[in-house]
């Protein structure tokens, strides 16, 4: 994983968080490496949804419909 | 051969309702800069992107979409109703602009497109303006729009919740275990999109109806992957197929059509095979709520002249206000017989998800809108001219039907209102005349200055 994915991976870990705030928190990352690292987070099937549509992650290996 | 994206934005250039903006605009920052401009907006440099170009909120007025459909703004339904009356089959060409391009392989990467970051709350970037196509065995090809949410270089996450062929037909290939191949044209004339956003009979090419529309057959060309055909003037094309993982991917929110975020949804997954696009390529965002709301409108109002005549009542004009997210509220003027103010609510409320109609006589201007509050103010009496229909089909996105409330799998429904804003009867049209100003026509005003 890149060093940005981890970041954001970090991030989630500490508390959820919308695709908006991660966006603002990386504005001086160039968008596409920003994207490139989101597809690498997403792949690693480590995410999870709150009912208020922030990302999170947490010990459920992926996101699964209620 | 019909118009292309090109021509339109040429329209909206002469017409004066286009802003080109020069400096180089970083993709997070077009949704908020086409929200402050007051014309549909082109950017022509993208930060991070420099063989792309980028445009949007392109029919995200009443005007900009009657630009678009080459008539007057009270004459859009009339228009679409002419086009989807005369369906034209499209035409098979070898060669094609959407094709200049081809990136397959690793190189199919949907992070060297400059998908936008839209709304605050949004579950990712998204691409908004798609013509989505896909094929069935027994029912042939079907043309929708859906929304695709960015997942991965090669995944978008895909809204396939609602009712539509295309969700047919995605069942139908789960069913069998198989992927449903799909292709994803996107920057079309809007005529291509209206056609997909069109519930045609499963059976009807929405690119006949689009043909219908530009009064030319739309020129399709064969997928480079799949055995699927796109049209030829597009701006680029995503070809690859929905996995037959079934509605198991997290998916949005999004800033819906009604203006108001969204519920994450379980939705499948779309897989990229293969990316073709123009030499010179513009991608098209499409400004929601806005634009998703004007392509709705001529469909709505279609439908409601159509419903109209069925129950014999003579429509003069006919209006899906933006207020309404133009497909919640109609409102028409009709040639008035007695009892016609309540038979034309009954028909205006059978469309779709209609929930609010205002009927009025001719003689009121239903785009004027202190017009239209004259009219329910001394044309209405609430205990005889409001018709109040309960338990309706509503929808989901309408916050009052408390969806939430119903549980898992649970379908809402909603009450719906009617206004008779048309003379009451038994009043002498008389009653209602106008006041009118002594010698009107013997001065004019120039001639005092």
């Amino acid at each position: 994983m890149s060093p940005l994915a981890r970041a954001i991976v970090a991030q989630l870990s500490a508390r959820p968080r919308h695709f908006g705030e991660l966006v603002e928190a990386h504005m001086d990352v160039p968008w596409r490496d920003f994207l490139r690292a989101w597809g690498e987070v997403r792949a690693a099937e480590v995410l999870s949804r709150d009912d208020a549509g922030r990302y999170l992650v947490s010990a459920s290996p992926s996101p699964s419909p209620p | 051969m019909s118009s292309g994206f090109r021509d339109f934005l040429k329209q909206l250039e002469d017409a004066g309702e286009l802003l080109r903006l020069p400096k180089r605009v970083d993709p997070r920052h077009v949704s908020a800069l086409m929200a402050q401009a007051p014309q549909a907006t082109f950017f022509e440099a993208i930060d991070g992107y420099p063989d792309w170009r980028a445009a949007g909120a392109l029919v995200s007025t009443r005007k900009r979409l009657a630009i678009a459909m080459g008539c007057r703004e009270d004459a859009i339904a009339a228009r679409f109703e002419q086009g989807i009356q005369r369906p034209i089959e499209p035409r098979l060409v070898d060669r094609a602009p959407c094709q200049e391009v081809i990136w397959t392989g690793d190189d199919a990467d949907l992070t060297r497109i400059p998908i936008p970051m839209m709304h605050v709350k949004d579950g990712g970037p998204y691409i908004s303006a798609t013509v989505v196509v896909s094929r069935d065995p027994d029912y042939g090809r079907n043309v929708g729009s859906y929304r695709m949410m960015y997942r991965t270089p090669r995944e978008t996450g895909v809204d396939l919740v609602s009712s539509s062929d295309m969700r047919v037909y995605y069942q139908r290939a789960l069913d069998q275990g198989r992927p449903l191949p799909i292709a994803v044209a996107i920057g079309t004339h809007p005529f291509e999109l209206l056609a997909a956003s069109y519930k045609a009979p499963i059976a009807v090419d929405e690119f006949a109806v689009a043909g219908g529309l530009h009064g030319a057959p739309v020129e399709l060309v064969r997928c480079r992957t799949v055995d699927l055909e796109v049209p030829a003037n597009a701006e680029l094309v995503l070809e690859g197929e929905l996995l037959p993982i079934g509605w198991t991917a997290d998916e949005g929110p999004f800033g819906e059509f009604s203006h108001i975020t969204g519920e994450v949804k379980w939705n499948p997954i779309f897989r990229v095979r293969a990316i073709t696009h123009r030499r010179d390529p513009i991608f098209y965002v499409l400004q929601m709520p806005w634009e998703n709301d004007w392509l709705a409108a001529p469909v709505i109002e279609a439908a409601g002249l159509q419903a109209l005549r069925v129950a014999s009542v003579e429509p003069v004009a006919i209006r899906a206000p933006v207020g309404g997210c133009c497909y919640w509220t109609l409102v028409a003027s009709i040639r008035k017989r007695p009892g016609e103010g309540k038979n034309a609510l009954l028909a205006l409320l059978s469309v779709a998800e209609v929930k609010l109609a205002i009927v009025t006589d001719d003689d009121i201007d239903i785009y004027d809108p202190d017009d239209l509050d004259w009219a329910m103010t001394f044309r209405v009496q609430a205990d005889r001219d409001l018709l109040v229909v309960e338990g309706a089909r509503g929808k989901h996105i309408d916050p009052s039907v408390r969806a939430g409330a119903l549980g898992k799998g649970g379908l809402p429904t909603t009450a719906k209102l009617g206004i008779d804003a048309t003379i009451p009867e038994g009043v002498p049209r008389s009653h209602y005349e106008r006041l009118r100003y002594f010698a009107k026509d013997a001065v004019r005003l120039e001639d005092y200055r």
